[in-house]
C-alpha cells in the first residue's frame, strides 16, 4: 500500500517534471515575476494585470506577426523564491524578457541569474539604488541586464522634502518609515534633503509591516516637545491608511500635515482610511495626469478591463504597464530574441503613460519628474497640487 | 502623554486578551497550539463583513448594527473552529501531540489563500457603526467611542466566559477534561462534545476579537489574523497557557509592553516586538510556567 | 520500501543517484531542476538539523530558522571582510554553534510548548535585529556577497566543461555532499550511546534522569549540534544566492521545517529527507507546471496537501523503526 502510494506520487512528479519541458508552442512570452500570493500578493496581482493588459493591447493592434503572451511567475516577495523563479524563467527559451521583480530584495539576487542567460529584466517596483548599481561592481558576472522604470529612492524623497520646506513652509517634520528597502530608503533621502534645506527632523522611526496599531508612536509624535508640524511617511498605502485613521482618532489631523510617497497612492487607501485620507500629500513619478492624456486613458482602460471586487489599481501598476510596453517596443525593433532585445533596450525612447522613459547607462530611468498630489476622499481621487 | 498611552495600551491589550482566550481554552483541554486560530479570527471578521453586505439596511449605525456584526462573526467563527476540529484535529487525537499542529498549519494556509483568491486580495473597508471621533478624558487623553466599546466588550466577554467555565455544567465538564481527558471520559463526560463546545466557544471569542480588531483599524484583509494571533499566543504563554485569567493578564501586559516601548524608548517603534519577546523570555526564565500557570508534569 | 532503505549501501547509492541530477537536467534542457535539487538539499540539511532537537530529544523548536540566518549573515559579513569563502563558512558555522549553545544554556530548562514559544520569540528577535541593526547588516536593504565558484576546477575534466560556468551545478554538488555527510553523521549519532540517551530523554525525561543520564548536558548537546547543520545550510545559501536580507528568515520558514520533521517522521532520517523532498519540492514543481490561471492556487494546494498528508500518515511518512515499534506494542 505504502509503496504503491509512493510510486504513484513519484509518477505524478515525474510526469509533472516532463510536462514542464515537453513540446512547446511557438508564441513569444513576456514573463511577469511578482509576488502573486503571500503578504504582498495584492501589489503583485496588480502588476500582473497591468502587464496582461499591455500584452492584450499589443496583440489586438496586430503590431506583431506572432502571438505574444504574458506569463505570471510567483516570487512571494521572498528572495529565495525569486531566484528559483528566475532559474525557471531562463530555462524557457520562449521567454524574451522579464517584467519584474517587484521588491528590491527579490530583484537584486534574481538579476544575477538573468545576467547568466542573459535576458533583460525591467523592474516596476524595486527602488533601491543597489538593484542597478550592482551591475557596475567588479563582482558582476555577465552583461548588464537590469532596467527599471521606477525612480530610485532619492528622487521622490528629495522632491517631497523640497515641497514640504518651500511650498508648505514647514520646518519641523517627524519621519516614519516601514522598515522596508523602499520606505526606509525614501525616508532617509527625505531626511537628507530636508536637513540640507535647513529643516529639522524631530524623530525618525521605523514601524513593522503587519502591525496595525501605531497609536503609541503617534502619541509620542503628538506630544513631542520639539513640536513637529507634519509627518512624512515612507511606505505603502496599507500602513499609510492606518496612520491616517489613527492620527484622526488622536486628534492630530487638524494640526499636522501628512506627506507620503507614490506607494501610498492607491484607491485602496480610501478603503482603509476612508475620509481620514482627505488632504494627505502624496508624490508621484511623472508629469501630472491631467497633462498627459495617455495616463488618463490608461486609468479608464484599466477600470474597464479589470472590474473584479479587488481589482482596484495598485501603486505600481503604471510601472508594470509601462515596463511591458517598453519591452514590446524593444521587441518590435529586435524580433523575438533575448540577446537582441537586450541590446536594443538601452536605445529605446518610450513615450507612454509616465511621459518619456529613457534609460541611463546603469539602466535607471531618466524620467525623474515628480508631481505632488493631494488625496480627495469624496471622489476617491488624487488631483495634482498646482 | 502617559494617560493617552494607558488608553492605547488598554485597547490594544483588550484585543490581545480576547484572542489569547481562544488559544488558552483549546490548549487547556488538548494541550495543542491551535495554529489556525488567527485565521478563524480573520474569517469571523469577513463573516461580519459579508453579513453587512447582504443586509446593508440592518447594518447602518447604532447598537443593532453592532449586535449584528458580532452575532455574524461569533457564530461563523465558532462554527468554523468546531468544524476544523472535527475534520482536521479529531482524527489525529491519538497520535503525537505535534501532528494536529501540522494539520492546523495546513488549515491556516488554506483559509488564508481561499480568502485571498475568492474574496479579496486587498484591504476592504469594515463597517463603522460608531463614529471615529475622539472625546477627551480628564488628564487630556483622547478616547474614541470605539476604544471604549473595545474595552467594554472584551471585559464583558471575559466575565461571561468566566461564568460559563465556573458556573455551568458544561463548564465543569470542560474543566474536568482539562484536568484529565481520559478520566473525565470514564466518569461519563462525552469528551467529543466537550471538545467541540470548547472549540466553538474559543472560535466565537476569536470572532468577536476579529470584529473589534477590524473595526478598530477600519479595514480587514486576508492576512489580518496572523500577527495579532502570534502575539496573542505569546500573551497566553506569558500568562500561563491553559489558564483563563493568565491569558487576560498576559494580553493586557503585552499591550502595555508594546505601547510603552514604542512610546518611550528612543527608536522604540521598530524594536517593540524585540522588547516584547525579550520580556517574555525573561518572565519565563523566572517563572517557567508563565505568570499564573501551575507547574504540572509534562504531557507528551 | 523500508527494507530497501535500510540496506547497508542504500545511502551511498542514493547519493550517487542524486549526483546525476544536473546531467539529467542538462539532457532534457531543463536546468531549473538543478536549482530545485539544490533548494531541496538546503531544506534537507535544515530538517536534519531540526530533527536532532525535535526528532531525537523531543525539544520543540519554532525558531530554528534563526540559525540559518546566523550562518547566512555570518558568511556574508565575513566575505565582505575578504575572508576566504571556506573559512567564512567555517566561522559562520562556529558562530551558529556558539549562539545556539548560549541560547540553550539559558532556555533549555523550559519545557514543551514554553520552549516552543521562547524559540519562536528568539527567531523573531533575530530577524528584527538583522532588520534594525543597519550599521552591521545594512538593514532591510540586505548584504551582497561576492561570487564564489567552489568547483570551477571540475570544468577541466572532459565532459564536465559546462560545470565551470554553472554555479547552480557547483552548489548542487556541494549541497548534495553536505546532505550526505549530515545524514551519515546523524545516523552514527543515532546509533551511538549519545543517541540512545537522547531517545531515553525523549521518551521519559524523569526515568532517564533516574537511570543516571545527565539529562541537561545531553539536551544541550543535541540542541547545540543541530545548529551546525542550520549554520552550514545558511552559509551555502548566502554563497549561492550572493545576497542576504532579513526577508528570507521569516517565521513561516521555521514552521515549515517543523512540518517537514513531523510529517517525515520524527527521528527518522529517511523520513525527514523524504519530507523535505516533498514539502520543499512540491511548491517548486507546481510553479513550473501549473497553468498561468492556476499559479495563484499554489499555496492553497500546498495547504491541502499538508492537511491530507497528516490525516493519511499521522505517524509520519517513514516513521523511525524504533518509534513505530513503541507505538505498535
Amino acid at each position: 500500500m505504502r509503496a504503491r502510494t509512493l510510486a504513484a506520487a513519484g509518477a505524478w512528479i515525474l510526469a509533472a517534471a516532463l510536462s514542464a519541458c515537453g513540446p512547446r508552442d511557438h508564441s513569444v512570452i513576456i514573463a511577469v515575476a511578482a509576488p502573486l500570493t503571500g503578504d504582498t500578493g495584492a501589489e503583485g496581482q496588480g502588476i500582473k494585470r497591468a502587464v496582461i493588459m499591455a500584452v492584450e493591447e499589443a496583440n489586438a493592434s496586430h503590431r506583431f506577426p506572432y502571438h505574444i503572451e504574458a506569463k505570471p511567475f510567483d516570487d512571494r516577495a521572498d528572495p529565495k523564491e525569486a531566484v528559483n523563479v528566475a532559474n525557471l524563467i531562463i530555462s524557457d527559451p520562449r521567454i524574451v524578457a522579464v517584467v519584474g521583480h517587484y521588491t528590491s530584495g527579490c530583484s537584486i539576487p534574481a538579476a544575477k541569474v538573468y545576467a547568466r542567460a542573459p535576458i533583460a529584466m525591467i523592474s516596476p517596483g524595486a527602488t533601491t539604488p543597489e538593484v542597478t548599481l550592482q551591475q557596475t561592481s567588479p563582482d558582476w558576472i555577465g552583461p548588464r541586464v537590469v532596467f527599471r522604470d521606477v525612480a530610485t529612492d532619492d528622487v521622490q524623497g528629495a522632491a517631497a522634502a523640497r515641497f514640504v520646506y518651500s511650498r508648505l513652509g514647514l520646518r519641523r517634520m517627524a519621519l516614519v518609515h516601514d522598515k522596508t528597502p523602499y520606505g526606509q530608503g525614501i525616508a532617509e533621502q527625505f531626511q537628507k534633503t530636508f536637513q540640507e534645506l535647513g529643516g529639522t527632523v524631530t524623530s525618525f522611526d521605523g514601524i513593522s509591516i503587519g502591525d496595525r496599531d501605531f497609536k503609541a508612536l503617534l502619541t509620542k509624535i503628538k506630544d513631542d516637545s520639539s513640536r513637529p508640524q507634519g509627518i512624512y511617511f515612507g511606505g505603502l498605502y496599507t500602513e499609510a491608511g492606518l496612520i491616517l485613521v489613527q492620527m484622526r482618532e488622536l486628534g492630530m489631523k487638524k494640526n499636522l500635515a501628512f506627506v507620503s510617497d507614490d506607494g501610498a497612492q492607491s484607491p485602496v487607501l480610501y478603503e482603509i482610511a476612508g475620509d481620514a485620507a482627505d488632504g494627505a500629500y502624496l508624490t508621484t513619478i511623472g508629469v501630472p495626469v491631467e497633462q498627459l492624456p495617455s495616463a488618463r486613458d490608461f486609468l479608464a482602460r484599466y477600470k474597464k478591463r479589470w472590474t473584479g471586487a479587488s481589482e482596484d489599481i495598485k501603486p505600481f501598476d503604471h510601472f508594470g504597464y509601462e515596463a511591458a510596453n517598453i519591452v514590446l517596443d524593444a521587441l518590435a525593433k529586435s524580433g523575438p530574441d533575448r540577446e537582441k532585445l537586450l541590446a536594443v533596450l538601452p536605445t529605446i525612447r518610450h513615450k507612454g503613460i509616465l511621459g518619456e522613459t529613457v534609460f541611463d547607462d546603469k539602466g535607471d530611468t531618466l524620467n525623474k519628474i515628480v508631481t505632488m498630489t493631494r488625496a480627495h476622499a469624496k471622489d476617491r481621487s488624487f488631483p495634482t497640487v498646482k | 502623554m502617559l494617560a493617552q498611552q494607558i488608553v492605547n495600551g488598554l485597547s490594544l491589550g483588550a484585543i490581545y486578551a480576547l484572542i489569547a482566550l481562544g488559544y488558552t481554552l483549546v490548549y487547556g483541554i488538548l494541550a495543542m497550539i491551535n495554529f489556525a486560530h488567527s485565521e478563524v479570527l480573520m474569517m469571523g471578521s469577513f463573516a461580519a463583513l459579508g453579513a453587512a453586505a447582504l443586509a446593508p439596511s440592518m447594518f447602518g449605525t447604532g447598537v443593532l448594527a453592532l449586535a449584528g456584526l458580532f452575532a455574524a462573526s461569533m457564530l461563523a467563527a465558532g462554527a468554523l473552529n468546531a468544524t476544523i476540529e472535527r475534520l482536521a484535529y479529531r482524527p489525529l487525537r491519538r497520535h503525537s501531540r505535534l501532528t494536529p499542529l501540522i494539520s492546523a498549519i495546513g488549515v491556516s494556509i488554506i483559509l488564508q489563500n481561499a480568502v485571498f483568491l475568492w474574496v479579496s486580495d486587498q484591504s476592504l473597508a469594515f463597517p463603522q457603526p460608531l463614529s471615529g471621533d475622539a472625546f477627551t478624558l480628564p488628564g487630556g487623553a483622547q478616547i474614541s467611542a470605539l476604544q471604549a466599546l473595545t474595552l467594554a466588550a472584551a471585559l464583558a466577554l471575559m466575565v461571561l466566559l468566566h461564568l460559563f467555565v465556573e458556573k455551568t455544567r458544561m463548564g465543569r465538564a470542560m474543566r474536568a477534561c482539562a484536568d484529565d481527558l481520559e478520566a473525565a471520559g470514564l466518569m461519563g463526560v462525552d469528551a467529543d462534545v466537550v471538545i467541540a463546545v470548547t472549540f466553538f466557544v474559543g472560535g466565537a471569542l476569536g470572532g468577536a476579537a476579529g470584529v473589534l480588531y477590524s473595526m478598530s483599524y477600519g479595514s480587514t484583509k486576508y492576512n489580518l489574523g496572523f500577527l495579532p494571533g502570534a502575539k496573542a499566543f505569546t500573551a497566553a504563554v506569558l500568562g500561563g497557557i491553559g489558564n483563563v485569567r493568565g491569558a487576560v493578564l498576559g494580553g493586557f501586559l503585552l499591550g502595555f509592553l508594546e505601547v510603552l516601548s514604542a512610546g518611550y524608548i528612543p527608536n522604540g517603534a521598530q524594536w517593540r516586538d524585540v522588547i516584547a519577546f525579550s520580556v517574555l523570555i525573561l518572565v519565563l526564565l523566572a517563572r517557567p510556567s508563565g505568570l499564573l500557570g501551575e507547574r504540572v508534569a509534562e504531557k507528551v | 520500501m523500508r527494507r530497501l532503505l535500510s540496506h547497508r549501501h542504500a545511502p551511498a547509492l542514493l547519493f550517487a543517484a542524486a549526483l546525476t541530477l544536473p546531467f539529467v537536467a542538462r539532457a532534457i534542457e531543463f536546468s531549473f531542476l538543478t536549482r530545485v535539487g539544490g533548494v531541496v538539499g538546503l531544506m534537507m540539511l535544515l530538517s536534519l538539523g531540526l530533527n536532532m532537537t525535535l526528532g531525537y530529544v523531543g525539544l520543540f523548536d519554532l525558531g530554528f530558522i534563526a540559525f540559518y540566518a546566523v550562518g547566512a549573515y555570518g558568511t556574508a559579513i565575513l566575505m565582505r571582510a575578504h575572508v576566504p569563502a571556506p573559512l567564512a563558512a567555517a566561522l559562520a558555522v562556529a558562530a551558529a554553534l556558539a549562539m545556539r549553545a548560549l541560547l540553550g544554556v539559558t532556555i533549555l530548562r523550559l519545557r514543551g510548548d514554553y520552549l516552543a514559544v521562547v524559540t519562536m520569540g528568539f527567531g523573531e528577535i533575530a530577524r528584527l535585529t538583522l532588520n534594525n541593526l543597519d550599521a552591521w547588516t545594512n538593514g532591510p536593504k540586505g548584504l551582497q556577497v561576492r561570487p564564489w565558484r567552489p568547483l570551477a576546477f571540475l570544468g577541466a575534466i572532459p565532459g564536465l566543461e559546462f560545470v565551470r560556468k554553472e554555479s547552480n551545478v557547483q552548489f548542487y554538488f556541494l549541497i548534495a555532499a553536505a546532505v550526505y555527510l549530515a545524514a551519515e553523521a546523524s545516523r552514527r549519532l543515532e546509533n551511538s550511546r549519545v543517541g540512545r540517551a537522547w531517545v531515553a530523554i525523549r521518551e521519559d525525561e524523569t526515568a532517564a534522569q533516574l537511570s543516571g543520564i545527565p539529562v541537561a548536558r545531553y539536551k544541550l548537546l543535541a540542541f547545540t549540534l543541530s545548529a551546525a547543520f542550520a549554520g552550514l545550510a545558511g552559509s551555502l545559501f548566502a554563497l549561492w544566492d550572493q545576497f542576504v536580507t532579513p526577508e528570507s528568515f521569516v517565521f513561516w520558514e521555521s514552521t515549515l521545517l517543523v512540518a517537514i520533521v513531523v510529517l517525515g517522521g520524527m527521528g527518522s532520517i529517511s523520513g525527514v529527507l523524504l519530507g523535505a523532498l516533498l514539502l520543499g519540492g512540491i511548491p517548486l514543481l507546481m510553479e513550473a507546471t501549473l497553468s498561468p490561471r492556476l499559479i495563484d492556487y499554489r499555496y492553497l494546494f500546498f495547504g491541502l496537501i499538508l492537511v491530507l498528508m497528516t490525516l493519511f500518515r499521522p505517524q509520519g511518512l517513514l516513521p523511525s523503526a524504533r518509534r513505530e515499534a513503541e507505538l505498535s506494542s
